[in-house]
């Protein structure tokens, strides 16, 4: 490899993503565009009813949220991840131990010792991807998560949640698993390759670990608590 | 009583690990434990891959959770191969002179904040004379095999635990994994009546 290959490999490349990591500029003007125009912000979350980390998220944001003029856009996703990675089912074991973790943070002990299969959960993510956002949509998906992760253990009984819908919206759900497809392409086109990821204003955070760092982002657009 | 025994596993070439180093050696000061520094193989140097998109968004990431906790982050070498080797054999060095922390937290600076490459004497040496270590013997561990083998015990330890990256603590068999769970982990060590009053 010639020198110079090594330095821009070394050196240079990982500079310029940091340098440009930096520049704000553009996503403050856009969110400012937006106050003017009278356009809430947006945060979009996506994440997956199986995954315990996602449940931490949706709840810790959903507190975070409160009295910020930003749209909380819940996007479910089933397929996810590195492409064969090898410690796929390591990080599914692990995340049960973090997942304790993340719960206590927040006042909530996890209920169950075992991961969830994506597919036991996969009705979930196909009814809220074809819902409409708003107020319903975020008591539901809250909701759930709880009941999921901190309530209970062992097999999920649909019958359960789908009365929680009918609580939140008055009607039955409606499965749209072209709709959570949708979600996971965005998803990948935005950047994550793992859930719960949040995107705001250009960026994207791992929603569980980087509660503060959305916080001042969201300050620094603007969209502060009022 | 000998204090309850923390491992801390550590790779050079993980920001992360940079950016877990002077919270997780201040457990030692915080808490009556034993803190011992592993350093292990670069993932990279373990045949893994990392996909692009998980490298650029570590870049960014890290940049922002180092701008939070007051670190530099930016001037970057990066220290795969050589550069790693040597360090990992340096810190071995420096653990047998009980200078692990002044080593590794100087050597992790000098590699995500200062542009330094250690895989040169010149960056190497920079290196150990800012963490009060002697060139000489800085030198020689370079080539002591029995240097070498403990890092490659660290790193073989690291899989048998069943883990995949760093930084991890372990303590009492449970895994802490990265930057953001030591916090979790003083909390389980206060819960265990390990603070230090």
């Amino acid at each position: 490899m010639s020198k110079l290959r090594d330095r821009a490999e070394r050196e240079i490349g990982p500079r310029l993503i940091v340098a440009a990591s930096t520049v704000t500029a553009p996503a403050r003007a856009a969110a400012a565009a937006r106050r003017v125009s009278g356009r809430s912000g947006r945060l979009e979350l996506y994440f997956g009813f199986d995954d315990p980390a996602s449940a931490f998220a949706v709840l810790d944001l959903k507190r975070r949220l409160e009295g910020r003029k930003v749209i909380f856009d819940l996007l479910p996703v089933i397929e996810r991840g590195i492409e064969d990675d090898p410690a796929l089912e390591r990080k599914r074991v692990y995340a049960i131990t973090d997942g304790r973790r993340l719960g206590r943070r927040i006042g909530l002990t996890l209920s169950r010792s075992e991961p969830i299969d994506p597919q036991q959960t996969a009705f979930l993510a196909s009814w809220v991807a074809a819902a409409p956002r708003g107020a319903a949509l975020t008591r539901f998906c809250a909701e759930a998560c709880r009941r999921l992760w901190f309530e209970s253990d062992g097999p999920i009984n649909q019958g359960r949640y789908e009365q929680l819908w009918r609580e939140c919206f008055g009607s039955a759900p409606v499965a749209d698993i072209a709709a959570v497809r949708a979600n996971e392409k965005q998803m990948t086109n935005r950047g994550p390759y793992e859930t719960p990821a949040a995107w705001i204003g250009g960026r994207w955070f791992f929603a569980q670990d980087r509660s503060a760092q959305i916080a001042d982002w969201l300050d620094e657009l603007g969209w502060v608590v009022k | 009583m000998s204090a309850p025994r923390v491992d801390y596993f550590y790779s050079f070439r993980s920001p992360y690990s940079y950016l877990s180093g002077p919270r997780g050696f201040a457990l030692a000061d915080d808490f009556e434990i034993d803190l011992h520094f592993r350093g292990v193989i670069p993932m990279m140097m373990r045949g893994e891959s990392v996909p692009t998109a998980k490298r650029m968004h570590t870049m960014r990431d890290v940049k922002r959770e180092a701008d939070r906790l007051g670190m530099p982050f930016g001037r970057i070498h990066d220290p795969l191969g050589e550069g790693a080797t040597r360090t990992l054999a340096v810190s071995e060095y420096a653990i047998d002179l009980g200078r692990a922390r002044e080593f590794v937290l100087t050597a992790s600076r000098a590699i995500w904040g200062e542009a330094t490459d250690p895989a040169t004497d010149e960056g190497l040496r920079q290196i150990c004379d800012a963490a009060g270590l002697d060139w000489d013997g800085c030198h020689a561990a370079l080539s002591d095999p029995e240097l070498a083998e403990r890092v490659e015990a660290n790193t073989q330890q690291l899989v048998e635990i069943g883990h995949w990256g760093v930084p991890v603590f372990v303590f009492d068999e449970e895994q802490f994994w990265g930057q953001d769970r030591i916090d979790d982990l003083a909390l389980v060590l206060a819960d265990a009546g390990l603070a230090r009053h």
